[in-house]
């Protein structure tokens, strides 16, 4: 039972950052009918840029203030990369009215892009992520061991996710994402500047993106250059699990995703978990394709 | 009729080439002559039938693995392992396209691209104990007939060109049969083409299946070229460049794939110093294509339709 619990909260764990990555990939879909597969790239970037700032300042202490400043600091150079890669590999083929294959290779080539201008910068080595950034403190409680760090990581994503939320559904901005991803031409329409609409759905997943990247390298200490990918890949089918498009869909299918991960990890075997992620998908997509909260849409002829 | 010469011109260039080249460049010309029959291949999932196939790599790598277990674990000759390198890729195309090909644009992408994270997850776990874990399996044999060995760098590159020519052949007879037309249709507007009485989920597991089987020649021919296989060499990262290169090449055109692998394969040869950089500036190039010629570099021309039927 100790194993259920303890894997739960890994689960949780894993989950939060998923739903966190998952975000950006489901509102991208969602207005503009793309996998946006530069987006895991981007986490990674984050990592790599959290970590240079970590080092320049403040190797030595630590404290919330530390955090704040590498959160901040990374956030605000990967919104800025996510807004130039709508800019240069996106709106040219949507201005142009490319075939939507033609988006999904520039999309690839952006992520080849970004993959390998990240090996070229940090080197193709593996780096360590400090451990100081959050006290290394743990919790026991009932036999199931919480890190500080898995505490941290599982309240921040829910707050996040709360205050995305709170924006989708509150705000004008958000009303107008809602209608241009049911629509985009009736958005148009009514007035709507689905451009503006687009910039910010990217302003808003590359900083979840970011906030990820930073979880990332704190849970699992390490950073490399090609693992946005798998971060990406397992976001991506989090976000299809939950309902491609669907903003909560994306939450739930994340915090499923890490914890079905987590237990097939305990309890079958790790060195396969990646095939069983993808199993879980097929599943999903041959039984129900629009994931479990998403509508289904009879075709229009 | 221009055309028709270039063809033929280009053709028996493809045969005199190792006349005149030494061992290194014959050894780029035949990784060019295998990646463009996986390439091809693509295309028949890809541009012909329309469906978005983003796990490719696995019907080339069971083709490269089925040889490599029969020649270098049980020691059947290479020539004789060929049908089933070509049959089993065959049958996993059908099995594993059955329940998915109704899935539309992303989704099918995505599934692709799953069973194909799968699959190399079961060549790195040594599925059976057959595959050799992550390093693969060495020492695979050449092909021998009466006797007489395919040893030389040439032959090799011949035993290769062989499958290419087959390949050619087969798609030009699918560009002029129901089969192609079906295809081509399915790929313009599957919901059309199933009201006229067309059975689009035959079509479509049937371009995965003969695509598959090209893709398992190829494979043969990769396994006897490196002697080696390995989880690497099949990885959903390849699957990713095979449907680059038809999108950027020019979907159903022959020419068009064949230049995009040219340039995926055969240019970071010739670069080979700018190693580390090539990707980089892949994605870039793959960028601009992608703004300047949506279609791809060399877009397919089908005939015109006349005037007073486009009113």
């Amino acid at each position: 039972m100790n194993t259920f619990f303890q894997q739960l909260v890994n689960g949780l764990t894993i989950g939060g950052i998923y739903a966190l990555i998952a975000l950006g990939y489901t509102m991208v879909y969602g207005v503009m009918k793309l996998i946006n597969f530069a987006h895991g790239d981007l986490v990674a970037l984050a990592a790599y840029i959290g970590l240079t700032i970590f080092m320049k300042v403040g190797t030595s202490s630590s404290g919330l203030s530390i955090l704040l400043i590498v959160l901040i600091g990374t956030i605000m150079i990967i919104v800025f990369a996510g807004m130039m890669l709508e800019l240069i590999a996106y709106r040219p083929l949507r201005n142009a009215g490319a075939p939507r294959l033609s988006a999904v290779v520039s999309a690839l080539g952006a992520s080849m892009v970004l993959e390998n201008g990240m090996m070229l910068l940090w080197g193709p080595n593996l780096k360590i992520f400090p451990s100081n950034i959050l006290p290394s403190s743990t919790w026991s409680i009932g036999g199931v061991i919480i890190s500080s760090a898995q505490f941290f990581i599982i309240v921040s994503s829910l707050v996040f996710m709360l205050l995305l939320h709170l924006f989708i559904n509150k705000t004008k901005l958000g009303t107008a994402i809602r209608a241009a991803a049911i629509d985009q031409e009736a958005a148009q329409l009514m007035g709507i500047n689905v451009n503006r609409v687009i910039v910010t759905i990217f302003v808003l997943g590359s900083g979840l993106a970011a906030i990820g990247g930073i979880f990332v390298g704190i849970y699992y200490r390490e950073v490399y250059f090609n693992m946005g990918w798998l971060y990406g890949l397992n976001a991506f089918v989090a976000a299809i699990v939950g309902g491609i498009g669907n903003i909560p869909g994306a939450m739930l299918g994340g915090i499923l995703l890490g914890v079905f991960n987590a237990f097939i990890s305990g309890y079958v075997s790790s060195s396969w978990s990646e095939a069983f992620t993808f199993i879980l998908l097929i599943g999903i997509l041959i039984f129900r394709p629009t994931g479990i909260l998403g509508e289904r849409v009879a075709e229009k002829v | 009729m221009k055309k028709r010469t270039v063809t033929y011109a280009l053709l028996i260039l493809s045969v005199l080439f190792p006349l005149f080249s030494n061992s290194s460049w014959i050894t780029i010309g035949t990784t060019f002559v295998i990646y463009s029959i996986v390439s091809l291949s693509q295309d028949i999932v890809l541009g012909r039938a329309g469906m978005f196939d983003m796990g490719h790599a696995i019907y080339f790598g069971m083709g490269a693995y089925t040889t490599a277990i029969l020649n270098s674990t049980y020691g059947v000759p290479v020539l004789l392992t060929i049908p089933f390198a070509v049959v089993i890729p065959v049958i996993f195309a059908v099995l594993l396209a059955a329940p998915i090909v109704h899935l539309k644009g992303d989704y099918l992408l995505v599934a692709t691209l799953g069973f194909n994270i799968v699959f190399e997850q079961a060549l790195k776990n040594n599925l059976f104990g057959i595959t050799g874990g992550p390093n693969g399996i060495f020492g695979v044999g050449v092909p021998s007939i009466f006797g007489i060995e395919f040893s030389s760098q040439a032959s090799i590159y011949y035993f290769s060109l062989f499958f290419l020519f087959l390949t050619l052949m087969i798609m030009n007879n699918l560009e002029a049969s129901k089969t192609g037309r079906a295809l081509h249709f399915i790929n313009e507007d599957s919901l059309a083409s199933e009201t006229i009485g067309i059975n689009t989920r035959f079509y479509k597991i049937f371009a995965f299946a003969i695509s598959a089987a090209l893709s398992g020649l190829a494979g043969v021919a990769f396994a006897v070229q490196y002697s080696t296989v390995s989880p690497e060499a099949f990885n959903f990262i390849q699957s990713v460049l095979f449907f680059t290169i038809v999108i950027v090449g020019g979907q159903s055109s022959i020419p068009g794939v064949l230049i995009g692998t040219f340039l995926m394969f055969v240019v970071p040869e010739i670069f080979r110093e700018f190693a580390t950089a090539r990707y980089f500036v892949f994605g870039i190039a793959m960028i601009l294509t992608m703004i300047l010629r949506p279609k791809g570099i060399w877009p397919v021309k089908f005939g015109r339709i006349p005037k007073y039927i486009r009113h």
